[in-house]
């Protein structure tokens, strides 16, 4: 039995997946298996994940008719032998020594139940961009994944089994397996499970210096669905709230304030200043803390917005040039 | 044969809740009687803590850093006398849902826990966390169902007919997740039904607003006797949050009312496995969970009514006192200084 199983769920990923595997399979920790669920996939994921196998006996592929993301970890979950669970999607990568980091980190505190990394964060091309997510590593408790989501991706955390089993449900209408992850979100679906394990589980979560994994980001097609993911993150909060209802009174407005925040930010990023405009007057109507408690980066989002809808996308993007030709 | 052993039970909750129950249990049962002279001590929340002279002393007490210099204080002033604690309250769900710094939180269990020569757990699921989170070690940890005098429960008829009695009953507390149920209740389309629901507490107001006009469902309050309640309605709720263990449920077995109940901590050991099991607390899975089973035509009633647990329970406490008190030689603490 390998001790760890990477679960790569893969929909469409012809284009990304061989480099996913390649990253996947040049762990440093070698006691471990990779599930790949091809998820219904119409082009040549399937073949790309066959041709892998055949390199490499410690890859297994599992297909399905069309789930989704939650659906496919679920599915990778269900076929997963491995005591700690970690999970990469098909178009990001892995740096070698990111899982003997996460099982070092498990071994060592047997109360954490989830360990995470920071990223850095990689384009079409898989050339660095020069963001991050650096988020806080340590005494993170239930508020902070809620307003804050410190784990970040669906690629940084390494989780044990344990912990999925505590949160796994049946629901009347699957026939086939558990659920961990809710398979009726589209989006949102990560920081539901996140939140769900720290607000349900006593397990902590807890990060580990460096930035371990490499996470792809698209600059087509963002600002579309920004309040697609609104709503979705809406329908998260109305679901999870009887679970918890003082913790949601206490920190709602506040985390929503942060995701309204974060929405501005997307739309600033595909130019969209009306939108983003919109949506950080009503981050900061809804609650001011994340005026306090991270002024320099409420304040930016605040500013760019602001000019973004009165002066148009150029002085944003003159601005962007400038800062990637001072880093190249 | 020397006197029986005198053993002390220590409480700081006085209200009528499930330890106060479980202690006049341990005082009035004829088996535990059989183990030992029974006395109970209600004391301080805060200060320090006693000069007890007793041949084991049982602490029913709520654990916080606050309490832990009296703690250690008592146990240095009784340093050769047994040290039992029961571990009546906290238990993973709680721990997931109400402490915000769980590490600190399970460093203060462990040291304190480290005082005992013995932890009572309340229920398996309790155990395992107590045992997974090393906050006791396996050798010192026992685990005791509590228990109430059951003879008037099991003395009720097994409802009758199709049932039309949903009973929620306990404190008015979040702990108990009556929100849950309520709102799941009235999402029910059927005007014969009714929820009762029984118990005071903080949060009395907020659940009769959420209940709001809803003619079927009604509260009463606290009954004194808990079998008068029990035999009026016909299925028993529990969607708690968490639940170090439930003594209702076990109170609705031996009344032979069917279960339907949140899996939380202790409440899978004590719903048994005849229970209705509803995970994560929906109000949409609830409501189907209830629909279905004011349908089923006769519901399942467990027939032996947890006939042995009274006897278990003295048992097991029998044999915890035996081997704490009698004489060295061919007793566990032997086997400990020897360890």
């Amino acid at each position: 039995m390998p001790f760890a199983t990477i679960v790569v769920p893969a929909y469409n990923a012809a284009v990304t997946l061989s480099e996913t595997l390649e990253s996947l399979m040049a762990q440093t920790f070698r006691d471990m298996e990779i599930v790949v669920v091809d998820d219904g996939s119409t082009d040549k994921t399937a073949q790309i994940a066959q041709f892998y196998v055949r390199r490499d006996p410690r890859i297994r592929v599992v297909n399905q008719i069309n789930r989704g993301l939650a659906g496919a970890r679920n599915s990778g979950i269900a076929a997963a032998r491995g005591e700690v669970i970690g999970f990469c999607d098909a178009d990001d990568l892995w740096r070698p020594e990111k899982l003997a980091t996460h099982i070092a980190h498990l071994k060592a505190s047997p109360e954490v139940g989830l360990s995470y990394s920071g990223s850095a964060l990689i384009d079409e091309d898989s050339r660095l961009l020069g963001h991050a997510q650096r988020p806080r590593l340590h005494r993170v408790n239930a508020a902070h994944v809620f307003k804050r989501n410190p784990i970040g991706n669906g690629s940084a955390p390494v989780i044990r089994r344990a912990v999925l089993d505590a949160i796994a449900w049946r629901p009347a209408t699957e026939t086939l397996r558990d659920w961990v992850f809710d398979e009726t979100f589209r989006q949102s679906e990560d920081i539901e499970c996140w939140l769900r394990i720290a607000l349900l589980t006593d397990w902590i979560i807890e990060g580990v210096p460096g930035l371990l994994t490499e996470y792809r980001v698209n600059s087509t097609g963002l600002s579309a669905n920004v309040s697609a993911q609104l709503a979705s993150w809406e329908r998260m909060v109305a679901k999870l709230r009887p679970a918890a209802p003082s913790f949601f009174a206490r920190h709602e407005a506040t985390a929503r304030a942060y995701q309204l925040r974060y929405l501005a930010r997307r739309a600033i990023s595909s130019g969209d200043g009306e939108t983003a405009l919109d949506h950080v007057t009503r981050a900061f109507t809804e609650s001011r803390r994340p005026l306090i408690e991270e002024p320099l980066r409420s304040l930016t989002t605040w500013a760019a917005a602001h000019a973004l809808s009165r002066f148009g996308d150029a002085p944003i993007n003159f601005a962007r040039t400038v800062l990637r030709t001072a880093r190249a | 044969m020397s006197a029986l052993p005198h053993v002390l039970h220590l409480v700081d909750d006085a209200t009528p809740g499930g330890v106060t129950r479980v202690l006049a249990h341990i005082q009035s049962c004829p088996l535990m009687a059989k183990a030992g002279r029974h006395s109970v001590r209600v004391i301080s929340r805060t200060g320090q803590l006693p000069k007890c002279d007793a041949d084991m002393i049982v602490s029913h007490l709520s654990l916080n850093w606050r309490r832990m210099p009296a703690l250690i204080g008592f146990r240095a002033r009784h340093a050769t006398t047994p040290l039992i604690h029961v571990e009546h309250s906290y238990t993973a769900m709680f721990t997931a849902i109400n402490v915000r710094s769980k590490l600190r939180f399970f460093t203060m269990l462990r040291t304190a826990y480290a005082l005992f020569d013995t932890v009572v757990a309340v229920s398996d699921a309790q155990a395992k966390w107590l045992t997974e989170r090393r906050l006791v070690s396996s050798q010192s940890l026992r685990v005791i169902a509590p228990v109430v005098d059951l003879a008037g429960f099991r003395a009720l008829p097994a409802p009758q007919g199709t049932p039309k009695v949903i009973g929620a009953i306990g404190r008015l507390h979040r702990q108990k997740g009556f929100d849950v149920l309520i709102k799941a209740f009235r999402a029910l389309p059927n005007p014969d039904l009714a929820l009762h629901i029984h118990g005071t507490g903080p949060d009395e107001d907020a659940l009769k607003a959420l209940a709001g006009d809803d003619p079927r469902i009604r509260f009463f309050g606290h009954a004194q006797r808990s079998e008068d309640v029990m035999e009026t309605v016909d299925i028993v709720a529990m969607p708690s949050r968490w639940e170090a263990f439930g003594l209702v449920a076990l109170e609705a077995r031996a009344a032979g009312r069917p279960l339907i109940c949140a899996p939380s901590d202790g409440l899978s050991m004590s719903a048994g496995p005849n229970a209705r099991y509803v995970k994560g607390l929906g109000a949409t899975a609830w409501s189907a969970a209830l629909l279905d089973m004011v349908q089923q035509v006769s519901p399942l009633s467990e027939t032996d009514r947890v006939s042995a647990c009274e006897s278990e329970f003295a048992a097991s406490w029998q044999d915890l006192i035996d081997r704490h008190t009698s004489p060295a030689g061919e007793t566990g603490t032997v086997l400990v200084q020897a360890a």
